[in-house]
């Protein structure tokens, strides 16, 4: 264990540095972070100046979700998107073999190989959303509450963790996935509403296709104090079902694999 | 009759880069927010050279020594910092189309060819590109097929194809439109010993036989021998030598090497020889070094003084001679 | 030893010495080729088209918010044809030259490019224009399902209108490409200028009609951002597609759509000579 950690802190120093030594960039994709997260308020903003409320959601609520979502989007763009290309690129160039050859759990490398330390802005940007739409919510926000949406929130983790496996796994069969990582981020959009809003059609495509109203939704609704035990329990059995799929995926895809030839 | 101008004409060319210093470390990350220093590197430093219209040329030079810098001058993708240089009749960096038409350049280690079709789309785009009448192109597609032995090839995905076949499509697609001047940075690197002969002989044949002048870098030296008589040497940005390669292995290296197979091993000491230096003493393999002038004396007295079953007299290896002659200019 | 003959030149040869002559001449051949390579690519092709999915996460927040009322005169079937037709114009007017550029410029593969004796930018409009036809093959049948859906009502009635919808999805791609490509040309500068893009893309989505249609913006806002490129880009084909400019209006904005495209075309071919000449002379 200590030694994964160990192995998080070298991860996490490089980036750091590589961070340091391209120093107009890193500034430069903190504030576009922060501008990105900015245009997802911007439909919110015109609609709240012509309604109170949609579907039973004010726009104060509403927030909660978008908070949750930019939160979401950070930990996908800080961790997710930069390892995902970067094993798709091993994966292409049949170097994945060197990470195979080295004394450590290859799923972990590969997960914590790159980070793009930026879109912590939007994490961070995220927590304020919340904070600030909260305030504007005096009365809702309980101890329990609290603790379920922290619940949910690492469900929701576990859960993009787990996508974000089953992805690479496809990768060692389908070798040009590059673009998955695009189709990720574009479906992950429709998390940036609260799942109620979606109806027909497009309801059942994004919540049973796709589980991400919990991504999103649940966490606020437990925010909220709307959120019930029951929950969290689906929310923990769709987050341990995925986890222990991608993890099978992951292994039979690894056991199949065959470097890419010169 | 008017004497054909040179094709090429280069004159005190100098190239100098401004390049920021990038330390390693946290600290020096940091401390690097506040100030960068910068320095100048000389990549060419004043060279100067002519080359007449169907000649071969190789240059020479170890790593960094200046010659694809030199080459992306000639070809207009570089700016020099100062000098002149004529290609053709054209100034190279003012990039005119006709200039254009009359180069090539393939360089062994960046690829042109459109990597997911089949070579024959590039060659197709290179019509397009270079606007071939239909008829010639197809003339001298076909003629470059032939020579090359590309048949079954050209419907393949390039990724499909090995690194030979690969590098003799490229020749081809770079040759569509009969260039004067072909640059060659390294076209061989990578390639097995049958195929770098293969590339060899093609550029010597389509030499003679379309009278387009070759400017060849490479690290074989097979390559530099087999097709240069003329070489360029370039160390550091400067020109080095200019002249045939027998010549500078005359002058650089003329001490011949001779090497011995025995039928009994010999003490050291009966190797001594007048002028003579013992290289290797392995048994009953030995190689000795001796120069131009005593070579005659010491091949009689070595075959009469020892049981001799083998005995090759032949010039230091290339490698050997060109390392002498840029290790003289770095004292 | 036999010297080759030069082909002679041709007879129009001084015509030759015309950059958009050549490139005239060489399109075909390029776009042929560059068919080929979005063909090859297919599978990459549709995911990308996959992941057009904003529109359609608009379209929800939007019927939703309809259902309870409408928004000024945007129901819920006004909002469903306005967001079908952004998806159409998205499909139809995508551009990818900046990725491309950026890559080619910090592999050294530009030099390629730099050795042809065609304008380097001409080269990669004809690549992006060839993946065209495979995206109206996605296009036309959303259209069609759009059609069925909403009914034929949907799209504008005036022939005027509907003979500019080509013109203007020409418009919007090039005032897609067109930026692209300048702020692709800056990686000769700054090898990291694909962020610029981004900002470029974040005030697109803002100011084009991509996330909320443009009328319903507070009118002072509304009246500058007419004059903005973004509304050419997006909302002036979808609103004259769907009938909600007038033809008067709808006339005017192509003309300010084809102003920004002859704007955006010179400066394009300024920023790449000028950036030519620093990347030459400091090294490719």
């Amino acid at each position: 264990m200590r030694r994964y950690l160990g192995l998080v802190r070298v991860q996490v120093k490089a980036a750091l540095l590589l961070a340091l030594q391209y120093r107009l960039d890193f500034c430069l994709e903190v504030v576009m972070a922060l501008l990105w997260s900015g245009t997802a308020l911007v439909p919110l903003y015109v609609l709240f100046s012509i309604r109170d409320g949609v579907q039973g959601w004010t726009a104060e609520e509403m927030l909660v979700v978008v908070g949750f979502f930019t939160l979401l989007k950070g930990v996908l763009a800080t961790v997710i998107q930069p390892s995902l290309a970067q094993a798709v690129e091993h994966i292409r160039k049949g170097t994945l073999d060197f990470l195979l050859l080295k004394p450590a759990d290859a799923q972990f490398l590969l997960s914590t190989s790159k980070l793009e330390l930026a879109h912590l802005a939007d994490v961070l940007a995220g927590i304020g959303i919340i904070v600030w739409a909260l305030t504007h919510l005096p009365g809702r926000l309980t101890a329990f509450g609290f603790l379920l949406a922290l619940a949910l929130l690492g469900c929701a983790l576990m859960i993009l963790y787990a996508i974000w496996i089953l992805v690479v796994s496809l990768a060692f069969r389908v070798v040009k996935i590059d673009n998955m990582n695009y189709l990720i981020v574009s479906l992950f959009e429709a998390a940036r509403w609260p799942a109620s809003i979606f109806r027909g059609a497009l309801a059942i495509l994004f919540t049973f296709v796709i589980p991400l109203a919990l991504l999103t939704t649940y966490p606020a609704l437990a925010l909220l104090g709307k959120a019930a035990f029951t929950h969290l329990v689906t929310a923990v059995i769709v987050a341990f079902g995925l986890l222990a799929t991608s993890r099978l995926a992951w292994t039979r895809a690894l056991r199949s694999y065959a470097g890419a030839s010169s | 009759m008017l004497k054909e101008r040179a094709v090429i004409e280069v004159d005190r060319l100098v190239k100098h880069y401004h390049v920021h210093e990038r330390p390693p470390g946290v600290a020096a990350a940091v401390r690097s927010l506040f100030s960068r220093p910068t320095r100048v590197v000389k990549a060419v430093d004043e060279i100067s050279f002519k080359i007449e219209p169907g000649e071969r040329v190789g240059f020479l030079g170890p790593n960094g020594a200046g010659k694809t810098t030199t080459l992306k001058m000639l070809s207009g993708l570089l700016f020099p910092t100062a000098g002149s240089a004529r290609v053709a009749g054209h100034v190279p960096f003012e990039r005119k189309p006709e200039f254009l038409r009359s180069i090539m350049l393939v360089a062994g280690q960046k690829q042109q060819l459109l990597w997911d079709l089949p070579p024959a789309e590039t060659f197709e785009l290179n019509r397009a590109i270079y606007d071939l009448d239909r008829k010639a192109f197809r003339a001298t597609l076909d003629e470059l097929v032939a020579v090359l032995q590309l048949d079954g090839l050209l419907e393949k995905p390039v990724r499909q194809l090995s690194l030979g076949e690969r590098m003799k499509c490229e020749l081809a697609a770079a040759l569509l439109h009969r260039p004067r001047v072909m640059f060659l940075d390294e076209p061989t690197i990578g390639l097995d010993v049958t195929m770098q002969a293969a590339v060899r002989d093609f550029i010597r044949r389509h030499n003679e036989r379309h009278a387009a002048t070759i400017i060849l870098t490479s690290h074989y030296m097979d390559d530099v021998a087999a097709l240069c008589p003329r070489v360029i040497a370039i160390d550091r940005g400067r020109l080095v030598w200019d002249g045939s390669l027998s010549d500078l292995v005359r002058e650089t290296r003329p001490e011949k090497q001779i090497s011995l197979k025995l039928a009994t091993p010999v003490e050291p000491a009966e190797l001594e020889l007048a002028g003579a230096r013992v290289l290797s003493h392995a048994g009953l393999e030995i190689k000795l070094q001796v120069s131009q002038a005593e070579l005659p004396a010491a091949v009689s007295a070595l075959l009469s003084r020892l049981r001799v079953v083998d005995l090759t007299v032949e010039e230091a290896p290339l490698e050997e001679v060109l390392s002498d002659l840029f290790a003289r200019q770095a004292t | 030893m036999t010297h080759a003959a030069l082909p002679p030149p041709a007879a129009g040869s001084r015509l030759r010495d015309i950059s958009l002559y050549r490139a005239l001449r060489a399109f075909p051949g390029l776009l042929r080729v560059g068919f080929a390579g979005a063909v090859a690519y297919r599978a990459e092709f549709l995911v990308w088209v996959l992941a057009y999915t904003m529109p359609l996460i608009m379209l929800g927040l939007w019927t939703a918010v309809a259902a309870d009322g409408p928004v000024g005169r945007f129901g819920e079937r006004e909002f469903s044809g306005y967001f079908a037709a952004t998806l159409l114009v998205r499909l139809s007017s995508g551009a990818w030259v900046i990725w491309d550029l950026n890559w080619e410029v910090r592999q050294g593969t530009l030099q390629r490019r730099l050795l042809w004796p065609i304008h380097a930018l001409l080269t990669y409009l004809a690549e992006n224009l060839a993946a065209l036809p495979m995206r109206l093959a996605i296009a036309l049948p959303i259209a069609l399902l759009t059609t069925l859906w909403l009914g034929p009502a949907i799209w504008a009635s005036d022939p005027i209108q509907l003979a500019i919808v080509p013109l203007s999805l020409f418009g919007a791609f090039l005032l897609t490409f067109l930026p692209m490509a300048i702020i692709g040309t800056l990686s000769l500068w700054w090898e990291s200028s694909v962020a610029l893009y981004d900002l470029w893309l974040a005030l697109y989505t803002v100011f084009s009609g991509y996330v909320v249609p443009l009328e319903l913006f507070p009118p002072g806002l509304g009246r500058i951002v007419a004059w903005l490129p973004f509304r050419q880009m997006l909302a002036f084909p979808v609103e004259n597609m769907i009938g909600l400019v007038s033809r008067e209006r709808a006339l005017h904005d192509l003309g300010i759509q084809w102003a920004y495209v002859a704007l955006f075309a010179l400066l394009a071919h300024l920023m790449w000579r000028a950036g030519i000449k620093r990347f030459a002379a400091f090294g490719g």
